[in-house]
C-alpha cells in the first residue's frame, strides 16, 4: 500500500530541507520515492501542517532498577497523574516516573518514536531491556555503564594493552545488548565504595593506581577504535558542585581530541563566584564546546516542580541526600559493577540555586552555536520529566516568553544570569536538528532522524500554531514504521518497538579472561550474564536491530 | 541461560527454589529410571527438584473432575468474565507469567497480592517510607568485613549464603578469613550450620521482638548519646557496646536479615531501625543493608507489577484505574472478609508454607504446578509448568538487581503461566467483542 502525505511543510535538516512544501510517500513501513505516475492508495492532506521525522530522545531514564526504585518510593506520582485504561491502552500513569506503558504512550503523544536509556548497569541490563520492551510505541536502546566496574579498573591497573580493553568494551556491548558506552563519575562510584567522598579528574583512586582522567582516556579511545558511532557518553565528575566547571573542562581534555559526549552538562557548568559562591559558568563551557568539534553535549535542563533524581552516581547522590524532597532517599552499591542513587527533589523557582540552574541550562542552549552538537534533554527525570519538553522548546524559540519567565524566578539568580541579554531564538529547523537529525547522526542510526527515501517511516505532523509549546505538545499525526499510531495527541494504535544495538567485533579470547573473573569473584555465571539475541526476542520481548560500526585501525 | 535445551546449561542452570537463585547447577540422569537429578546445589534445591521431577504432567480439572484443557479454559474464562471483584493471588511465577497476569488483571479489574507479600512488605514499606542503603550479593561477597545477621533462620532459609556470599573462597577487597560474623537473634532453635559455626560467629541472644529496641540502642551508642547499653532486659549491654565499636570500626559493615523470619506485627519498624543504623554508619565509614527475600518470586512479581503499573503489589485495577493500598489489599484479609467474588491463584512452584492454596469461600481458579495441594476443591484447576524446569524464564534473586535467566530441563507438554493466561485473555477478548 502506498500512502501519500501531501502538501506539508517539511523540516528535514539531514537533507537540508527547511520548511519546504513537499509530498512524502510511505510503503511497507518506509519512506519511498514512488515510480512516476503511481497512484497512492491513501492520501493525507497536510497543507499548512509541519512535518518532521519522529523525535529521538538520546538521554532519558525510562528503564532499569533505579527507575523501579523511584516508582516504589513515589506512589504519590501515580496518584497525582492517574491514567485510566482505555480500549487500546493499559492502566498506569505517573509523570516523574511513569509506568512503562504510560512512558511509551506519552512519548508517542509528543511525537517521539525512539528513546535511549543512558545508564544500563551491565548486571541490570536484562531488567532495563524488559522495562523498555514493556514501553510501547518506541524503539529503544541503552548505554552500558563502564568505568566503575572492578574488572575494568583491575585490567587498567595491570597495564593491559588498549586492545584488551577494546575487546572488553566490545564484549560488554554484545553481552548487554547496548548501543553505546557511558561512564558515570569515572572511578567515583567505585571510590565511594572505599569511602571516598570526592574524586577529582586528576585525583588518584583510593584503591587502584588510576585517575578519572585515565579512565576517560582509555574508554574514549576504546569507543573510537571500535568504531562505535556514539562517542563515549560521559557523566562527568563533581556533579552539582559549585566550581565544577574546572573538572568539566578537564574531562573534555581527557578525551585528547577523540569524540566525547558530555551529558546533562548543565549540572557540570557551575562557577563558585558571588556572595553565595555559586554562579553560572555556562559561557566558559559553551565556549569550550564551540571551540572543540570533538565535543557534543546534552543539556539536562532543569524545569521547576517536583521530580526525582535517579543516577548511577552514588557518590554525588549520597552527598545530596539532605536535599531530598520528600525526605526519603536510596543508595545502592551494585555487584562490583556500579551503583545507583534515588533522591526525590523539588526544583523551586524562588530558590536561588534552582533558579540559577534553570538559567544556566538555557544559557548553554543559547550560547552553543552548533545545534548539531547540543541535544534537547532534561535528563528525565533528573532535571524535569520529559513531558516538559514542549515548554522547553518554547523557552528556546520565544524570547519574549523566556524573559517573562526570567522575571518570575529568584531575582538574585536572575541578576546573576546573562540570559536576559541573549537574543537568540531557535528556529523550527534548529529544533528539528536537535531533536531528530543530530541524535540519529550521533548514534549512528542511518535509518531514522530524516525523511529521505529508505528511512523508516517514523514521522510526526504538527499543527502550525503561534505557540510552539502547543505545537509540540500535541501532534496532529504520528506514524511509527509507517503505521498511524497517534491522532490529535492521542494514541490510536499501540505498537511495540525493537532494541537498537551495535556489535563491534572483538577477539573472543577475552571471554576466557572475563569468565575466570566471574568464577572467582561474582555471584552469577558468565553464561547467565550475557543476553542472547534469542533471549531478547523470545524472552525479553524486544528483538534487536543491529546498526553498523566503522572500526578504525589501531 | 534462556534456552529450552538442557544440553546448553551444564553448570549454568538457575535454581528458583530460594532467593539466592544459585545459577551454577547441573543435572544428570539419576539412578535407574529416576529421571534427571540435581548433582549439586543445596539440599533444599535437590529435594524440591526431585519432588518436581517425580510429578507427572497433571490434568485440568473442573470441580475436581478431569476435563480437557479447552473445557477448563472455557470455564475459567466464563468465571473471569462474570467476576466483579476478582483477586489474583499467589503470583508465584516468572517475569513473563507476571506480565500475562497483569494484562489479565487490567482486563478484569483485579486486585493483586503475592503469597509471600507479608514478608515482602516488611522491607518494601521501609524503602517506600524513607529509603535505604543496600548492597548486592557480589558487592557483599567481595567487600564486607563485618556481617551482622538479624534473627536465627538466615542460614536455613538461604542455605548457600555462607559459601557464595558471606564467606566465599576468595574475595577482592576483604579476606574471608578475617571477616567478623555477628548473629543478633534468638539462641534457639538448634545449632548453626557447620560453615557458619566454623567462622566462629559472635552470638548475641536477642528475642525477635526486642530487635527494634536493640537497633535503636545501637544507634544511640554509635551516635555517642547517653544511652544505657543494658536497657533491654536479657540483652548483654557489654556485647552491644562491643558491637557498636565493631560497626564503627568496620570498613564495610553489612546488616542482613530474612524478612520472612520477622513474622510479628509491625516488623517493618524493626527493619527500619537497622536500615537507619546503616545510614548512620555511612556518615563516617561505609556500610550497607542486605535484605534477604526473593523466595517464591515475591520480588519477581513485585518488580514487574511496579514497572508496568507504577505501583507495587497489593494494588488493584478496579474501574480501569490503578489503586494501591498496602494495608488493605492483603489477600488473606480480603478472602476472610469475603471482599472478593473470584480468586485466581497462580502458583507455578511449590511452597513449604503455606503448603496448600487458600480455602477461599469464593470460587477459585488455580493455575498450579502438577501436584499442588488445594485448600478447597477449586472450580477450575489448570496445571502449569515450573519455570526453570518446564520452560525458560526470568527470576529475580534477593537483591532485586539481577534478574537471572531460567533454563528448561524437560518437556512434559506443560504450558507456562504466560501461555495459559494468554489463552484466557484471548477468550475474554472474544467475549468482550
Amino acid at each position: 500500500m502506498l500512502t501519500r502525505l501531501a502538501g506539508g511543510l517539511i523540516y528535514d535538516p539531514a537533507q537540508g530541507i527547511d520548511g519546504e512544501v513537499r509530498d512524502l510517500f510511505i510503503r511497507d513501513g518506509q519512506l519511498v520515492a514512488p515510480a512516476p505516475g503511481e497512484d497512492p492508495d491513501h492520501t493525507y492532506d497536510l497543507r499548512g501542517k509541519l512535518v518532521m521525522a519522529g523525535a529521538i530522545d538520546l538521554h532519558t531514564h525510562i528503564g532499569g532498577g533505579k527507575v523501579n526504585i523511584a516508582r516504589t518510593m513515589l506512589p504519590e506520582d501515580q496518584r497525582a497523574h492517574c491514567r485510566a485504561r482505555t480500549a487500546l491502552t493499559r492502566t498506569g500513569g505517573g509523570q516523574v516516573v511513569p509506568s512503562t506503558f504510560a512512558a511509551g504512550y506519552r512519548y508517542a503523544e509528543m511525537g517521539y518514536t525512539t528513546a535511549f536509556e543512558p545508564a544500563v548497569l551491565p548486571m541490570n541490563a536484562r531488567q532495563a531491556h524488559m522495562e523498555m520492551a514493556d514501553t510501547p510505541m518506541l524503539d529503544t536502546g541503552g548505554y552500558a555503564m563502564l568505568g566503575n566496574d572492578d574488572l575494568l579498573l583491575q585490567l587498567m591497573s595491570e597495564g593491559v594493552g588498549q586492545e584488551v580493553i577494546n575487546d572488553y568494551v566490545a564484549w560488554t556491548l554484545k553481552a548487554t545488548q547496548c548501543i553505546g558506552i557511558k561512564v558515570v563519575n569515572p572511578g567515583g562510584i567505585n571510590a565511594f565504595k572505599f569511602n571516598a567522598r570526592k574524586l577529582d579528574v586528576d585525583e588518584r583512586h583510593p584503591h587502584y593506581p588510576l585517575t578519572p582522567r585515565d579512565i576517560l582516556r582509555t574508554l574514549s579511545r576504546a569507543v573510537a577504535e571500535l568504531g562505535v558511532p556514539h562517542p563515549l557518553h560521559v557523566h562527568a565528575s563533581n556533579l552539582g558542585i559549585p566550581g565544577n566547571q574546572v573538572s568539566t573542562l578537564a574531562t573534555i581534555d581527557a578525551a585528547e581530541g577523540l569524540p566525547i559526549h558530555l551529558t546533562h552538562i548543565q549540572f557540570h557548568s557551575y562557577g563558585a563566584e558571588g556572595d553565595r559562591r555559586f554562579s553560572s559558568a555556562a559561557a566558559v563551557i559553551a565556549e569550550a564546546v564551540n571551540r572543540r568539534p570533538n565535543v557534543t553535549i546534552d543539556v539536562g535542563q532543569v524545569m521547576f516542580g517536583q521530580t526525582v533524581t535517579v543516577s548511577g552516581d552514588t557518590m554525588r547522590q549520597y552527598a545530596n541526600h539532605q536535599h531530598a524532597h520528600p525526605r526519603k532517599w536510596t543508595c545502592m552499591d551494585i555487584e562490583c559493577d556500579a551503583g545507583c542513587g534515588v533522591v526525590p527533589f523539588r526544583y523551586r523557582d524562588q530558590n536561588f540555586v534552582n533558579a540559577l540552574q534553570w538559567a544556566i541550562g538555557l544559557e548553554l542552549f543559547l550560547m552553543v552555536d552548533d545545534p548539531w552538537r547540543v541535544f534537547l534533554t532534561t535528563d528525565h527525570p533528573n532535571g524535569a520529566p520529559f513531558t516538559s519538553y514542549p515548554r522547553l522548546i518554547r523557552l528556546l524559540m520565544d524570547r519574549g516568553f523566556r524573559n517573562d519567565c526570567l522575571a518570575q524566578i529568584n531575582p538574585e539568580a536572575a541578576a546573576l544570569s546573562n540570559l536576559g541579554s541573549l537574543t537568540r531564538e531557535y528556529s523550527r529547523n534548529e529544533i528539528a536538528i536537535m531533536t531528530r537529525a543530530a541524535p540519529a547522526r550521533i548514534l549512528g542510526l542511518a535509518d531514522r532522524g530524516h525523511l529521505a527515501p529508505g528511512a523508516r517511516a517514523d514521522i510526526t505532523v504538527y499543527h502550525d500554531l503561534a505557540d510552539p509549546e502547543q505545537t509540540f505538545a500535541r501532534p496532529m499525526l504520528v506514524f511509527k514504521g509507517g503505521e498511524l499510531v497517534v491522532e490529535e495527541g492521542a494514541v490510536t494504535r499501540v505498537v511495540r518497538g525493537r532494541t537498537q544495538v551495535v556489535r563491534p567485533e572483538f577477539d573472543p579470547a577475552i571471554e576466557g579472561r572475563i569468565g575466570r573473573w566471574f568464577d572467582r569473584y561474582h555471584s552469577i555465571r558468565l553464561a547467565n550474564f550475557a543476553i542472547t539475541d534469542t533471549e531478547m526476542a523470545a524472552g525479553i520481548g524486544s528483538p534487536v536491530t543491529i546498526h553498523p560500526c566503522n572500526r578504525r585501525s589501531t | 541461560m534462556w534456552t529450552s535445551d538442557p544440553a546448553q546449561t551444564p553448570g549454568n542452570l538457575t535454581c528458583p527454589f530460594c532467593g539466592l537463585a544459585c545459577d551454577d547447577l547441573s543435572v544428570a540422569p539419576g539412578p535407574a529410571d529416576a529421571g534427571l537429578v540435581l548433582v549439586n546445589g543445596c539440599q533444599t534445591a535437590r529435594g524440591a527438584f526431585a519432588g518436581a521431577m517425580a510429578a507427572g504432567p497433571g490434568t485440568a480439572l473442573i470441580k475436581g473432575q478431569p476435563v480437557s484443557l479447552e473445557a477448563a479454559l472455557a470455564h475459567a474464562a466464563g468465571l473471569l468474565a462474570a467476576a466483579r471483584a476478582p483477586l489474583f493471588g499467589g503470583l508465584v511465577t516468572d517475569v513473563n507469567g507476571m506480565r500475562a497476569v497483569l494484562e489479565l488483571a487490567d482486563r478484569c479489574g483485579a486486585l493483586l497480592d503475592h503469597v509471600g507479600a507479608d514478608a515482602l512488605f516488611r522491607n518494601l514499606l521501609v524503602l517506600q517510607d524513607g529509603g535505604w542503603m543496600t548492597a548486592t550479593l557480589t558487592e557483599v561477597r567481595n567487600r564486607a568485613d563485618l556481617i551482622l545477621i538479624l534473627g536465627r533462620e538466615v542460614p536455613h532459609r538461604f542455605p548457600r549464603l555462607c559459601e557464595r556470599v558471606l564467606l566465599p573462597p576468595e574475595a577482592l577487597f576483604s579476606p574471608p578469613g578475617e571477616r567478623r560474623l555477628v548473629l543478633l537473634g534468638p539462641a534457639e532453635p538448634g545449632p548453626l550450620p557447620a560453615e557458619f559455626a566454623a567462622a566462629n560467629p559472635t552470638l548475641i541472644p536477642v528475642a525477635l521482638a526486642d530487635l527494634a529496641g536493640v537497633g535503636a540502642l545501637l544507634r544511640g551508642l554509635i551516635a555517642g548519646r547517653p544511652v544505657r547499653a543494658d536497657a533491654i532486659p536479657g540483652v548483654a549491654g557489654a556485647q552491644l557496646k562491643q558491637l557498636a565499636g565493631w560497626l564503627c570500626g568496620a570498613r564495610y559493615a553489612v546488616v542482613t536479615w530474612a524478612a520472612g523470619e520477622l513474622a510479628f506485627p509491625h516488623a517493618e519498624l524493626t527493619v527500619q531501625a537497622f536500615v537507619e543504623l546503616v545510614r548512620d554508619l555511612n556518615r563516617t565509614t561505609r556500610a550497607a543493608a542486605l535484605p534477604l527475600a526473593g523466595t517464591l518470586g515475591d520480588l519477581t512479581a513485585n518488580q514487574v507489577c511496579t514497572w508496568q503499573t507504577g505501583y507495587p503489589l497489593r494494588s488493584g485495577r478496579q474501574q480501569g484505574r490503578s489503586c494501591y493500598e498496602p494495608l488493605l489489599y492483603r489477600h488473606q484479609d480480603l478472602l476472610a472478609q469475603g471482599q472478593s467474588d473470584l480468586l485466581l491463584w497462580v502458583q507455578a512452584l511449590p511452597a513449604a508454607n503455606p503448603a496448600a492454596t487458600p480455602a477461599a469461600k469464593c470460587p477459585t481458579i488455580v493455575l498450579g504446578y502438577p501436584g499442588l495441594a488445594c485448600g478447597r476443591v477449586p472450580e477450575v484447576f489448570i496445571p502449569v509448568g515450573l519455570p526453570g524446569i518446564d520452560h525458560p524464564g526470568h527470576w529475580y534473586r534477593t537483591d532485586a538487581v539481577c534478574p537471572l535467566p531460567l533454563g528448561q530441563v524437560r518437556d512434559l507438554g506443560l504450558a507456562s503461566v504466560a501461555g495459559v493466561i494468554g489463552k484466557l485473555s484471548e477468550r475474554l477478548g472474544a467475549t468482550a467483542e
